[in-house]
């Protein structure tokens, strides 16, 4: 065993972690308008948003790192700055964020709908704009599913391999997460530590699908 | 205005008499709306200048479609709103007033009410309005207190009953400061003897904040209680305007307003009180005798007597028990339309006093052959005093 396990743990929660934070905001804004808005190629949108929960990750990877490497979109000459993602933490935080986006609008989604937009209706015939209504009535309604939603981002982040990968390499004590983690001690054959890893996050993805589980059925109104 | 007043309590009866305070602001409503809707459109040419007036109608007829379209829910409403001379909507200048810049106390018929706060963050939700506005806002503390509302105060809404809801609604529109209130079917969903416990606390609101509002209903004897000028509408067009004591006597209106029986509502004046009954004044030399609990101490009373419960006399009757007997002469009678068959009652339409007042009974074929009643004929209405309900206050 090169590291300790504790290692690999600590760079998932982190990549986890910022994911989680980074996919939020426009998973939310996502849902929110697939729930309550209809537009002209709303279909064409909602078939973009998901595409990534049906795409092999290491295909999304690949495009990724295609974006990032010498003349892609994404390349430091061309946006002005060195946005350091390949083969960085943040890099792997960047792919499992946009592997968790379909997850997140979808559950984000889901909330809004469950929002009885007459409600919305009322509080703004007592004055309040429709920031101030989305603050006062939508997001607290919705409170629960978001976080569910919140909670499925960050496990998802959490078991994101194939996209990873690609995108950050496997670089122990900086890039290698959990799932990488434990797909190079099989690799060579450190049984022992690959069981290891693997009980801890399973540990963590339990605590982290139970508590979405928990946190949806609140939303839906049951105890 | 005062032109307009006095002209219309010198027409028909004492329509525009307030159960007590009145303010001095005007209200002007000018509406000329096209709305579509699923099945039909909605067409609505109404002005109206009474600080109460309602919209009158059968379910699906487009009362609610209207009242969102005031409230400013309706994107797809095409056409012109004028309130106080200011243009809410006018779509062929492209202005749309967002509903938060409106100013209205909208109370939806199932009330809607927060389910994240409770009773109190309810009827403070729209406080920040009432509070940047021209302090019209009345004190919670108040609205609380008039409500009966001030033990609920904590409590969270989902546990409330139906008339608590519609209470808490109420109250949190109030609170909003509004400059007009629009309910929805204020009385819906609650049984009979709740809507008889609203029905005050709607009085007391009207006469306490003095707010111009627009009742919608489907029950005729609610608008004829708390409102002086009626819309009826039908299948989204306006079939009839006026006041109500007018309105519902209309051959288009009366057979959609008596399905649940026909009530004819009497306001008057309180002159006298022993321990069971009270005598109403309708006006000089006409008063009835009605049963007196709650109206000791009121100046004034609305009430409601059955068209089925009357009795017509060709005679001056005498040894009877029935307390309330009034001459009148009968102006109409009017048949049973196709919608009720011939199994329908005959409706006797009966001017008494002297303003012109007009009073339904219903009677058989039978009675309407044998005592020959035509219009012109002079007759007596009977009726006990046990068949009159108070209304208001």
């Amino acid at each position: 065993m090169s590291t300790s396990p504790l290692v690999p743990l600590l760079i998932s929660l982190k990549v986890a972690f910022w994911a989680t934070l980074a996919v939020l905001p426009p998973g939310i804004v996502i849902g929110l308008g697939l729930a309550r808005r209809s537009f002209p190629g709303k279909s064409v949108v909602e078939t973009l948003v998901y595409l990534p929960l049906v795409l092999p990750p290491t295909a999304v990877g690949y495009l990724l790192l295609r974006m990032l490497a010498k003349d892609g979109a994404l390349d430091a000459s061309r946006l002005g700055f060195d946005p350091d993602l390949l083969f960085t933490w943040k890099g792997a935080t960047l792919a499992s964020a946009i592997m968790a986006l379909p997850l997140v609008a979808r559950t984000a989604r889901i909330a809004f709908e469950q929002v009885d937009p007459r409600l919305e209706a009322i509080s703004r015939t007592l004055g309040s704009g429709r920031v101030r209504t989305f603050v006062d009535v939508t997001l607290p309604l919705a409170r629960r599913g978001l976080l569910a939603a919140g909670v499925i981002g960050f496990s998802r982040a959490v078991g994101e391999f194939g996209a990873t990968v690609i995108v950050a390499g496997n670089i122990p004590g900086r890039t290698q997460t959990l799932a990488l983690a434990i797909f190079s001690d099989i690799q060579t054959g450190r049984d022992q530590d690959a069981l290891l890893l693997v009980g801890i996050t399973t540990a963590l993805a339990f605590v982290a699908v139970w508590s979405a589980e928990w946190l949806t059925r609140r939303a839906q109104g049951a105890p | 205005m005062s032109s307009m007043r006095s002209m219309s309590s010198m027409g028909s009866m004492d329509v525009t008499r307030d159960m007590g305070g009145t303010s001095p602001d005007d209200v002007s409503l000018l509406v000329d709306v096209t709305v579509p809707l699923d099945r039909f459109e909605l067409r609505v040419t109404w002005k109206t200048t009474a600080r109460a007036s309602g919209v009158f109608g059968h379910s699906g007829a487009g009362k609610t479609t209207l009242l969102e379209t005031l409230a400013g829910l309706r994107r797809d409403a095409r056409g012109l709103i004028r309130v106080n001379g200011v243009a809410w909507l006018d779509s062929s200048r492209g202005v749309f007033m967002p509903p938060e810049r409106r100013g209205v106390g909208y109370v939806p018929q199932d009330a809607l009410l927060f389910p994240h706060r409770d009773v109190m963050g309810n009827l403070l939700a729209g406080r920040r309005r009432a509070a940047s506005g021209p302090g019209r806002g009345p004190d919670p503390g108040r609205v609380l207190e008039v409500l009966e509302l001030g033990e609920l105060r904590d409590r969270g809404v989902e546990s409330l009953s139906g008339g608590e809801k519609q209470r808490v609604a109420l109250g949190r529109a109030l609170c909003s400061g509004p400059g007009l209130l629009l309910l929805d079917e204020p009385f819906a969903g609650l049984d009979q003897p709740l809507r008889r416990r609203i029905l005050p606390y709607l009085v007391r609101v009207r006469d306490e904040f003095g707010l111009p509002s627009l009742y919608v209903s489907h029950d005729a004897t609610e608008l004829r209680t708390l409102t002086s000028d009626v819309l009826v509408l039908s299948a989204g067009r306006v079939i009839a305007t006026g006041s109500p004591e007018k309105v519902f006597m209309e051959a288009s209106v009366l057979p959609m307003a008596r399905l649940e029986g026909f009530d004819n509502v009497l306001r008057g004046r309180v002159i006298g009180c022993d321990e069971a009954t009270a005598l109403l004044e309708i006006e000089p030399g006409l008063v009835v005798r009605v049963p007196g609990r709650g109206l000791a101490g009121a100046s004034e009373a609305v009430i409601a007597t059955r068209a089925e419960d009357l009795i017509l006399a060709t005679q001056q009757p005498s040894g009877l028990s029935a307390q309330n007997i009034l001459a009148g002469v009968i102006r109409e009678i009017r048949e049973p339309g196709a919608s009720e068959g011939a199994e329908g009652p005959v409706l006797a339409m009966v001017g008494i006093g002297a303003r012109g007042l007009i009073m339904v009974v219903a009677i058989t074929r039978q009675a309407w052959r044998q005592l020959c009643l035509a219009p012109g004929v002079d007759v007596h209405i009977i009726f006990k005093t046990q068949a009159c309900r108070i209304l208001a206050p």
